[in-house]
């Protein structure tokens, strides 16, 4: 279990399966569903849904890291940032190939959606996870 | 009277089937071992998604103020008529009686279910469950329908009880990934107003000797954070003992861990009392919260179950080597009276032989 000194954040990644990262940082960049919010010592409370997207920790014990995450949920405290996420997996990881595939099928499924609304949704939730995978891998410089 | 040769063939072959199953209680053992210890890694998201949902429900006014109507349809108990039970088992056999007890559980809740005249969806988790479900009750049969635009699947209803579903290889490797579209997919029924409620029938499991039989209701979600359950039968004592002694000689410890801290520590995800600022309206979240909440209980749920069932091969296979072990010592003392026969016969023989002389 990481201690936390002054000014430094508790960072925990769950997942369904582990308790993911333990860790501290001076800052994180959260994905939440409204965009990119970074959270430094003393943010205030906050409770998020985080989209698809990297979740950044800076500083800290051991640098700078990056996850990509695909759905979460972050509670910010002054001093800890809590996030559960459904699948955690490292940007360098992922895979691009299978990433451009999902993005064909979503963007397949959005011309076929017609009328239904519902559909139009999966679909954009498919393609904008895909996108953003997509983008996490790019960045990581492979 | 058996000769020695046939004795000692037969000792050699109850030797060699000691060997394989002491060999399958030695995997059973690992395997319980890392069952356990992925059940316990699971339990501080379970945990804290239950705790943010728990407080969100008691902060955001659940009931529409105009009409006074529980906002979440997944709260919303109604009258059952229609009921899906996810019935989970284990993939193989050699488990003793684990098997047979989920599905004798299973059973007594449709008989049970009988006199209210409930219509009952089966999804069966697990090999042996769903080969036994399907030979006792009719498969739901998806008739197509031409409508004016596309192909609708309905279904035509034949019995009171149907297996609608299974879902083969979702134990061999539990991801949440896939027990979460099963959620989602009971989700969606339940929102149809498909089915009434959903109940999960499974092998609790919290350490080797400490396990039950549970009913669980998942749906409509009554109280978040507890278990809502319909019924549970504990294991005998008889059971348990024979459990604990397996355990001991594999080196398996009895006791679960202490999470306690840990769980105090999950607990408090979410609860903090402070005003939260909240990034999307609470009730969205809760929307999105809700229906994942689903399957997590029904992904601690298998995951427990195959503990259980590593615990419960591990157990026969002990039996089964211990009965292997008195089989050769009886067959042993047999043989080894067998062969003094022959010897004393041939002693008399020849003492009566030389006396004749």
């Amino acid at each position: 279990m990481a201690e936390a000194t002054q000014n430094e954040l508790r960072v925990r990644l769950v997942t369904p399966d582990q308790v993911f990262i333990d860790s501290t940082a001076d800052a994180v960049e959260l994905p939440s569903r409204s965009g990119y919010l970074e959270a430094l010592y003393g943010h205030a409370p906050l409770l998020a849904e985080l989209g698809a997207g990297e979740v950044r920790l800076h500083g800290g014990s051991v640098g700078e890291q990056r996850y990509f995450v695909a759905w979460g949920f972050v509670e910010v405290l002054p001093d800890r940032v809590t996030i559960l996420a459904e699948s955690v997996i490292k940007p360098d990881a992922i895979n691009t190939a299978e990433a451009q595939q999902e993005l064909e099928r979503g963007q397949k499924m959005w011309n076929e959606a017609g009328e239904e609304s519902k559909r139009y949704s999966e679909a954009n939730r498919i393609i904008q996870e895909a996108e953003a995978r997509i983008a996490s891998a790019a960045s990581s410089g492979k | 009277m058996a000769n020695v040769l046939d004795l000692r063939r037969r000792i050699r072959s109850v030797k060699n089937t000691r060997q394989i199953t002491k060999a399958m209680k030695m995997v059973s053992a690992a395997k319980l071992r890392r069952a356990q210890q992925r059940a316990m890694a699971a339990r501080p998201y379970a945990q804290m998604l239950a705790s943010v949902l728990d407080s969100l429900v008691r902060r955001v006014d659940i009931y529409d103020p105009e009409t006074g109507e529980l906002r979440h349809p997944l709260l919303v108990a109604r009258p059952e008529k229609r009921v899906a039970v996810v019935v989970v088992t284990g993939d193989k056999g050699f488990a003793g009686a684990f098997n047979i007890n989920v599905l004798k559980a299973a059973q007594s809740f449709i008989d049970a279910s009988e006199s209210r005249q409930l219509e009952i969806d089966i999804e069966a988790v697990g090999r042996k469950g769903r080969d036994f479900l399907r030979r006792r009750f009719v498969s739901a049969r998806l008739v197509e329908q031409e409508q004016p635009e596309h192909v609708q699947q309905a279904r035509q209803r034949q019995a009171r009880v149907e297996v609608t579903g299974d879902h083969p290889g979702i134990l061999e490797k539990l991801s949440f990934d896939r027990i979460g579209r099963f959620g989602q997919e009971l989700v969606t029924r339940y929102i149809a107003q498909d089915v009434d409620a959903v109940y999960m029938v499974f092998n609790e499991f919290q350490s080797v000797i400490s396990q039950r039989i549970v009913v669980e209701r998942i749906l409509p979600i009554m109280e978040i954070g507890k278990h809502d359950i319909a019924s549970a039968t504990e294991m005998e004592a008889e059971e348990r003992e024979r459990m604990a002694g397996a355990a001991r000689s594999s080196q398996v410890s009895l006791q679960s861990e202490d999470t306690r801290e840990a769980d105090e520590e999950a607990r408090k995800f979410g609860t903090a009392q402070v005003d939260y600022i909240y990034e999307q309206p609470p009730r969205q979240l809760l929307a999105e919260l809700l229906p994942r909440y689903v399957s997590t209980q029904l992904y601690h749920a298998m995951l427990e179950s195959v503990a259980a069932e590593h615990a419960a091969r591990m157990t026969a296979m002990d039996a089964a080597t211990n009965n292997a072990s008195d089989m050769i010592d009886s067959l042993t003392l047999i043989m080894n009276r067998v062969r003094q026969a022959a010897i004393t016969k041939e002693i008399i023989e020849i003492v009566s032989g030389a006396a004749a002389i």
